[in-house]
């Protein structure tokens, strides 16, 4: 079975016929996508599954990784968090060797296309060292919020910049101001990936009992970095402000370990003494594989948490949405456009915020399940991967016929 | 009766671009009004009904939304909620109505209403894609039988989309209905639908309620939508 038959299964037929139709628009357009790893990441999850599909549909789509040595990659990490305005500190020969770097890869690469999807900054530089001719337009695609960049940082993307015709965006409130059009695609979940694909219940039953979570009572979930910005403290004393009034409730929060990163551990550490002796508050540290894990609890939760205070897109919001899951959200980044307030859960501002949503929500069990069902179709409407294709065939339709009025292709 | 073609079926997609600014409070909402170029008010008056979902959303354009929500200018959203794009002739005529309600607001308050941080309306241009699916609908009876099925990107091409297309500003399906001979109160009532003011799937079960009551054997829609 083709891949994409099975979507069709999820999306409906129609769908994915009009999927068929634009590429068919695209004729046997040579794309290439450009980026810095093969596995891991969200970025790689996504080429992942849209190169094959973009095949498919009869695109002739490759997709191209970068290599550099330790040092590339420390200076990248931290050109990615400082494009996110974290504060960091590069010397001139940092970012000589980012420029050193993409030389070489253009060198190396296939990048005769018509067109080249270049993800995030590290491969940034790759049109300045590409012969001119080779490659139809370069388009840049930035997955990170960089609204707030450390000004140095930014003042070097910007000069990568301006060799695109094009960038794309997950949403508005990323971007910043730049020459060239700036389009806006949204993410999107997989919803046959292990994170998200139906499960049997007598997995998810052995996978809450295994972690020790009583299946019979209420649990309420947060999966996410042990972060500051992820208010992991701020979920537990919603969690203590209810608990009075629902003995039985039960906390998870859920995440990787924080082994390389020294904040991480800081935060993990408060987190668990503010957990202290509770047995029915757990903080799980999960391996980075634990797709079907994660995708247990979140079918096991009765509302999932997602107290973010500064948010990407939130595409943990995403996935307990699309397991019909009312979310109570922290007002911020990609969940505003998520969580909307009585329809699919609801968004909060301070614990105790949160503590009121959640009772009002456990109290009304009608409620939650009408709320469930609408973020599952609002998902399926605007969050699911094939809307994701969609839209970058669109995009790719206007780049062929830049304009302002309506197109018909 | 002279040959009519079949009603063609198109989809759309909307190609979203960011312009690079946002409004923090109610001046620059009037800035961006008197500057911005005419797809962003399209998108935040009209095309803004594709990012919507959900009955019951309080108001039909982002500008109403955003200063319900974000504002808390409850009685500036109630008068820009009831601005109706559709009703004027042009984009400049819509642009004077909203900034001339924006400016009388601002002349009558003390203070100029702020959004918190991380609310800020960031300011769309879009495009609409449209394309032809090749599907064909040769009958009334295919046509209603095709309804509940259509995607609301479909409703919105040939609803919204035709209002500014047309010249007579009637959307396409009233007018393809019209052209084969359809009962004229079920032309006339597909037209009447405020579709302004709901959503697309709301308007999809409006204009099915339409034609259940005008059709000889409602059972053709009841078959597809059991």
């Amino acid at each position: 079975m083709k891949m994409l038959d099975r979507y069709e299964e999820v999306v409906g037929p129609a769908e994915v016929q009009r999927l068929r139709q634009l590429a068919a628009r695209l004729g046997q357009r040579r794309i290439v996508h450009v980026n810095s790893t093969r596995s891991g990441g969200g970025v790689a999850e996504i080429l992942g599954w849209m190169i094959p599909l973009m095949q498919e549909l009869g695109l002739n789509a490759s997709w191209e990784v970068i290599e550099g040595s330790a040092d590339f990659y420390r200076v990248t990490k931290t050109l990615h968090n400082g494009l996110q305005g974290l504060p960091i500190i590069l010397r001139p020969a940092d970012f000589d060797l980012h420029l050193e770097n993409n030389r070489e890869n253009a060198r190396r690469l296939n990048l005769e296309a018509d067109i080249v999807f270049v993800h995030d900054p590290q491969p940034a530089f790759l049109p300045r060292f590409t012969p001119k001719g080779k490659v139809g337009r370069w388009v840049w695609r930035c997955h990170i919020d960089a609204s707030r960049p450390n000004r140095s940082v930014w003042k070097h993307v910007e000069k990568a910049v301006l060799d695109y015709q094009a960038t794309i965006f997950s949403m508005a409130a990323f971007t910043r101001p730049l020459p060239c059009p700036m389009f806006l695609i949204p993410p999107a979940i997989d919803p046959l990936s292990d994170k998200n694909i139906s499960l049997s219940e007598e997995e998810r039953m052995e996978t809450v009992r295994r972690l020790g979570i009583d299946p019979d009572r209420p649990l309420l979930l947060q999966v996410s970095r042990f972060d500051r910005f992820k208010d992991p403290l701020g979920v537990i004393a919603a969690y203590r402000l209810v608990k009075p009034y629902q003995p039985n409730l039960q906390l998870v929060l859920a995440g990787g370990p924080a082994d390389d990163d020294p904040e991480g551990s800081e935060v993990l550490r408060e987190v668990m003494d503010r957990a202290g002796q509770d047995p029915d508050l757990k903080i799980l540290l999960l391996p980075p594989d634990s797709h079907r894990t994660i995708n247990a609890l979140q079918r096991s939760a009765i509302i999932v948490l997602q107290k973010s205070v500064k948010e990407g897109f939130g595409l943990t919001v995403t996935e307990a949405l699309w397991k019909g899951k009312p979310v109570i959200g922290g007002a911020c980044g990609g969940i505003t456009l998520q969580v909307h307030d009585y329809h699919t859960g609801f968004l909060v501002h301070s614990p105790e915020g949160a503590a009121y949503r959640i009772r009002y929500l456990l109290r009304y069990a009608d409620k939650r399940r009408r709320m469930g069902r609408t973020g599952h179709e609002f998902v399926r409407e605007h969050f699911l991967l094939t809307r994701h294709l969609r839209d970058y065939l669109t995009t790719l339709l206007c780049l062929d016929d830049p304009g302002e009025g309506a197109l018909v292709a | 009766m002279a040959y009519v073609e079949p009603f063609a079926l198109f989809d759309c997609s909307l190609a979203r671009q960011a312009i690079g600014s946002s409004c923090s409070n109610l001046r620059d909402l009037l800035e961006a009004l008197r500057s911005a170029p005419d797809t962003v008010l399209e998108h935040h008056m009209m095309r803004c009904a594709l990012d919507d979902h959900f009955e019951l959303y309080e108001f039909p354009n982002d500008l109403a939304r955003w200063c319900w929500d974000a504002l808390g200018d409850r009685l500036l959203a109630e008068q820009l909620g009831l601005v109706d794009p559709y009703q004027h002739p042009s984009m400049a005529s819509v642009r004077s109505v909203l900034v001339n309600m924006i400016e009388d607001r601002l002349w009558g308050l003390e203070r100029v209403p702020w959004c918190r941080p991380g609310l800020e309306l960031h300011l769309i241009s879009s495009r609409v894609i449209a394309f032809d699916t090749g599907e064909r609908l040769g009958t009334l009876a295919a046509f209603a039988q095709a309804l509940p099925g259509m995607s609301v990107r479909s409703l919105y091409f040939h609803v919204h989309e035709s209002r500014r297309r047309r010249r007579e500003g009637a959307d396409d399906f009233s007018t393809w209905l019209e052209l084969i001979g359809a009962d004229a109160a079920l032309v006339n009532r597909l037209r009447a639908v405020d579709f302004y003011f709901l959503n697309l799937n709301q308007l999809r079960q409006e204009f099915i309620d339409a034609f259940r009551y005008h059709l000889a054997d409602p059972n053709i829609l009841l078959k597809v939508t059991a």
